[in-house]
C-alpha cells in the first residue's frame, strides 16, 4: 500500500513540475515580447516607419524581400536534396555520411558561413555587398533545415501510401510528386518556417554579404539599377543588421529609439509569419484532403 | 494443438463405440428371445430401449456442439458428420429390436406354427452385419464395411422368401393368420435392421474416405 | 477455364536466403485462388511476385518464369504497364489522404485522362463495382480517412478497379477488419470473379472455403498442395496440408 502511495505522489509532484516548467516557458516568452515591444513603441515616431533615411522602412522591405530570395532558393534546393536522401539514396556509409556533413552544415557558425559568402559570392565574383550574395550565405544555413525536415517527413509517411501508388502503376516521381509530397506537406511547411526564422534573424551571416547600406529610390523601377527595389544584386541592411549598427556605431541621436522599433518590428514580423504559414498550410491541407 | 478438442473426437470415438457394442448385445438377446422363446429377455431389450435413446442425444449433443465451436474440416468434419448420421440408424436398430420383443411378448405361451428356419437365418445375417458394421468402425475397415453392403441382398432375398412361405401357411388355415401376421412383421423389422446397418457401413466409408454414394459437395 | 497466369518454376532468394523454392503453378481465368499456409512462408513475398512489387526491395533475385497471357511478366513487359493489368489490395486500408473521388480517380489521372466527364464516369462506375457507390456518392469530396476500416478498404477495390485491371491481388484483405465488412468485400469478391481473376492471400480457413475456387497450401516456401477447394478442405491428400488446415500445427 505505501509503495502504491509514493507512486502517487511522486505522479503528482511531476505533473506539477511539468505544468511549471510550461509556464515559465509562456511567461518567458510573454516577458520577452512584451518588453521588446513596449521598448519598442514607447517613444514611438510615426517618421521612424518611413521608406527614407530616417526610417525603417527600407530595412522591413529588405528583410522580407531577403527571406523571400532564401526560400526561392533553399526551398526547391533542400526538399529535392531530401526526397534525394529518402527515396533515391541506397543506404550505406555514403549515405550515412552525406546525412551527418547535411546535419553539421546547419550548425556552423554563422560568421563563418558569412565569411566564407564573403570570400565566394563577393570577392570572387567581383560583386559589391548585395541581397543575392546575404540570401545565398542564410541558404547555405537553412537548406539542411528543410532537408532535415524533409527526410524525416517522408521517413515518417506510412509506407502504406507509398506502396499503394506503386501497386496501381504509378512511376516512382509520380508516386512522390502527386501521393507523397502532398502528405508531408504540413510537416514541409514546419522546416519552411524554420529556415524562414532563420532568416529573419540573421546577421552574422549578412554583415559581409549584403551589406551595410541601403539606398532605394522607390520610383526607380529599372531592375537593373542600383537603387531599383526589387533588384536583387544591390546592397541591403535588413532589420537585425540595423540592430547591430544602431547600437554599436550609433551615429544619429535617436539610434536606441531605432534599435528597439526595428526590434519590435522584427519580433512582430516573425510572430506574424509563423501564424501566417501555418493557417496557409491548414487550408491548403484542407482543401488537398477535401475536408 | 488443439487438446481440447482431440480429447473431445476421442470421447466421440468411445462413446461410438460404446453405443455400438450396446446395439450389438441388444439384437443378440433379441435374436435369443426369439429362437429360445424367451420372454424375460424380451422384457430386457425392451428396458434397453431408453439408454439407447439417451446415448443418441449424448452424442447428438457432442457433434453438435463440436461442428459450432470448432468448425472442423477434412478428417475432422467427416468424423463428426458420419457420427452423427450412424448414431440415428443405431438408435433405429435399437427401436427395431424393441418392436420385435414386443411382438414376442404378445406372442408368448404360443407353439410357432412353423419351423423358423428361414426367419432364424435371417436373424442371424443380420445379427453378423449389426456386428460387422461396429467392427468396421473400430477397425476402420473399409473391406468389412463393403461386406456389410454386400449382405444386405442376402436379408432382402430371405424376406421374400419368408413372405411367401407365411402367405402358403394363411392359404393352408386361417387359424395360422395371427400369427403368421405376426411373423411377417418380425420378418419385415429384421429386414429394416439390416437396412440400417448397411446405413452405418456406408458412413463408415464415409468416415474413412470422404465419400459417400449420396453426397456430393461440390460448389456450383 | 483458361489460364492467366501460369507460373513455371519461380524461385527468389532475399540474399542469401532462398524464400520461394521451384513454384509452379497455373492460376485460372475468372477463378478466386487462394494461397493459405503458417506466417512467413512465403505467400505474400509470391503475390508479390505477380506484380513486380519485389522489384522494389533490395538484394531480391528471381528466376524461373511467370507468364500473363502467355508474355513473361519480368522479361517482357515493362512493369509500370503490369501493375495497371494486376492490382493488388493491401491487407491495412490505404487510401490517399485525399479526397474519395481522388482516390479513385488517381490511377486514370496517371494514365492521362483529363477530361472531367471520363473521370466521373470510372469514379462512379468503379465505386458501383465495388458496391460502395451508395454510401459515398454524396460525399465524393470528403477525404477519404474519414470513412470505416471496411468501407476504406472497398474504396481501396475500387481505386484498384478504375485503371481497369484483369487480375486483383489480394493480400490478408480482411484481416483488419470486423466481420461485417469481411463479409462483405468476401461478397464483393465472388461477385468481381465474374469479370477478373482473383488470387487472394489468407489466414481464415473458413474465408477460403467459403469464397475461393482453389486453394495452393504454402509451407516454408514450397507449394505443398494445390487443387479444388473443397478437396482440399474435406479430403487432404497431404498430411501436412491436414494438419495445417485443422489446426493442428501452424
Amino acid at each position: 500500500m505505501g509503495k502504491i502511495r509514493n507512486a502517487k505522489i511522486a505522479d503528482k509532484i511531476m505533473t506539477i513540475v511539468f505544468y511549471c516548467i510550461a509556464l515559465l516557458f509562456l511567461v518567458l516568452l510573454l516577458v520577452l515580447a512584451l518588453y521588446v515591444i513596449f521598448k519598442g513603441f514607447v517613444d514611438f515616431k510615426l517618421e521612424y516607419l518611413s521608406f527614407n533615411r530616417k526610417g525603417i522602412g527600407n530595412q522591413f522591405f529588405n528583410t522580407l524581400y531577403l527571406v523571400f530570395l532564401s526560400l526561392l532558393i533553399s526551398v526547391p534546393l533542400g526538399t529535392l536534396a531530401g526526397i534525394y536522401m529518402s527515396e533515391y539514396a541506397k543506404q550505406g556509409k555514403i549515405t550515412n555520411f552525406l546525412r551527418i556533413s547535411i546535419e553539421t552544415l546547419s550548425s556552423l557558425p554563422s560568421i563563418v558561413v558569412g565569411l566564407f559568402g564573403y570570400l565566394v559570392f563577393i570577392v570572387m565574383t567581383g560583386a559589391r555587398w548585395n541581397l543575392m550574395a546575404g540570401a545565398l550565405a542564410v541558404s547555405i544555413l537553412s537548406i539542411p533545415l528543410i532537408t532535415t525536415t524533409t527526410v524525416d517527413a517522408f521517413k515518417s509517411l506510412e509506407n502504406g501510401y507509398k506502396n499503394g501508388s506503386l501497386g496501381l502503376g504509378a512511376t516512382h516521381w509520380q508516386t512522390i510528386y502527386h501521393v507523397m509530397l502532398p502528405a508531408c506537406f504540413p510537416r514541409i511547411m514546419t522546416g519552411i518556417i524554420l529556415a524562414a526564422g532563420r532568416g529573419f534573424g540573421e546577421a552574422a551571416a549578412l554583415l559581409y554579404t549584403s551589406g551595410m547600406s541601403t539606398d532605394i529610390n522607390w520610383s526607380n523601377w529599372n531592375l537593373t539599377a542600383a537603387t531599383c527595389a526589387l533588384n536583387p544584386f544591390r546592397p541591403g541592411e535588413t532589420l537585425s543588421l540595423l540592430i547591430w549598427a544602431s547600437r554599436s556605431e550609433a551615429v544619429s541621436a535617436n539610434a536606441t529609439q531605432i534599435a528597439n522599433l526595428s526590434s519590435a518590428v522584427l519580433l512582430i514580423m516573425v510572430f506574424t509569419f509563423s501564424l501566417g504559414a501555418r493557417m496557409l498550410s491548414r487550408g491548403i491541407n484542407k482543401k488537398a484532403k477535401g475536408c | 494443438m488443439r487438446n481440447i478438442f482431440n480429447e473431445q473426437l476421442e470421447q466421440l470415438n468411445t462413446d461410438l463405440i460404446e453405443m455400438g457394442t450396446l446395439i450389438g448385445q441388444v439384437i443378440r438377446m433379441t435374436v435369443e428371445a426369439l429362437v429360445d422363446k424367451d420372454i424375460e429377455k424380451a422384457k430386457k431389450v425392451i428396458r434397453f430401449e431408453d439408454q439407447i435413446d439417451r446415448q443418441e442425444k449424448t452424442i447428438e449433443n457432442l457433434c453438435l456442439k463440436l461442428l459450432l465451436q470448432q468448425q472442423p474440416v477434412a478428417s475432422d468434419f467427416t468424423q463428426i458428420s458420419a457420427a452423427l448420421k450412424m448414431i440415428t440408424d443405431m438408435e433405429r436398430i435399437g427401436d427395431q429390436s424393441a418392436d420385435i420383443s414386443q411382438i414376442l411378448i404378445s406372442m408368448a405361451g404360443q407353439p410357432y406354427i412353423k419351423k423358423l428356419d428361414h426367419i432364424q437365418a435371417m436373424a442371424n445375417e443380420t445379427t453378423r452385419m449389426v456386428f460387422k458394421s461396429i467392427d468396421a468402425y473400430v477397425k476402420k475397415d473399409l473391406e468389412l464395411a463393403k461386406e456389410v453392403i454386400e449382405q444386405d441382398d442376402i436379408v432382402d432375398s430371405l424376406f421374400l422368401t419368408i413372405k411367401r412361405e407365411l402367405i402358403d401357411l394363411i392359404n393352408e388355415s386361417t387359424e395360422n393368420g395371427e400369427q403368421a401376421a405376426d411373423l411377417l412383421m418380425i420378418g419385415k423389422y429384421f429386414e429394416r435392421i439390416g437396412d440400417h446397418a448397411t446405413n452405418i457401413a456406408e458412413w463408415v466409408i464415409y468416415s474413412i474416405t470422404g465419400k459417400h454414394d449420396d453426397i456430393d459437395v461440390t460448389i456450383e | 477455364m483458361d489460364s492467366k497466369i501460369i507460373i513455371n518454376d519461380l524461385n527468389l532468394h532475399y540474399g542469401a536466403f532462398q524464400a520461394l523454392k521451384n513454384i509452379s503453378m497455373d492460376i485460372k481465368k475468372n477463378e478466386i485462388t487462394a494461397l493459405i499456409g503458417p506466417s512467413g512462408c512465403g505467400k505474400s513475398t509470391f503475390l508479390k511476385t505477380l506484380n513486380r512489387m519485389n522489384d522494389l526491395e533490395e538484394n531480391v533475385k528471381i528466376d524461373g518464369s511467370i507468364l500473363l497471357d502467355g508474355i513473361d511478366i519480368y522479361h517482357d513487359m515493362d512493369s509500370i504497364l503490369l501493375r495497371q493489368k494486376i492490382g493488388m489490395v493491401f491487407q491495412q486500408p490505404n487510401p490517399f489522404p485525399k479526397s474519395i473521388y481522388d482516390n479513385v480517380a488517381y490511377g486514370p489521372r496517371i494514365l492521362g485522362i483529363r477530361k472531367k466527364r471520363e473521370l466521373d464516369q470510372i469514379v462512379e462506375t468503379s465505386l458501383k463495382q465495388a458496391v460502395i457507390w451508395d454510401e459515398v456518392k454524396d460525399r465524393l469530396h470528403k477525404s477519404a480517412l474519414s470513412l470505416s476500416g471496411g468501407q476504406q478498404q472497398r474504396i481501396c477495390i475500387a481505386r484498384t478497379l478504375a485503371v481497369n485491371p484483369d487480375v486483383i491481388l489480394m493480400d490478408e484483405p480482411t484481416s483488419a477488419l470486423d466481420p461485417i465488412s469481411t463479409s462483405k468485400i468476401e461478397d464483393l469478391a465472388v461477385e468481381l470473379k465474374k469479370n477478373y481473376t482473383i488470387v487472394i492471400v489468407t489466414h481464415n480457413m473458413q474465408q477460403a472455403t467459403r469464397i475461393s475456387d482453389k486453394t495452393v497450401f504454402f509451407l516454408l516456401g514450397e507449394t505443398i498442395e494445390s487443387g479444388e477447394t473443397h478437396e482440399i478442405f474435406s479430403r487432404p491428400k497431404d498430411k501436412r496440408t491436414e494438419d495445417y488446415i485443422t489446426g493442428r500445427f501452424g
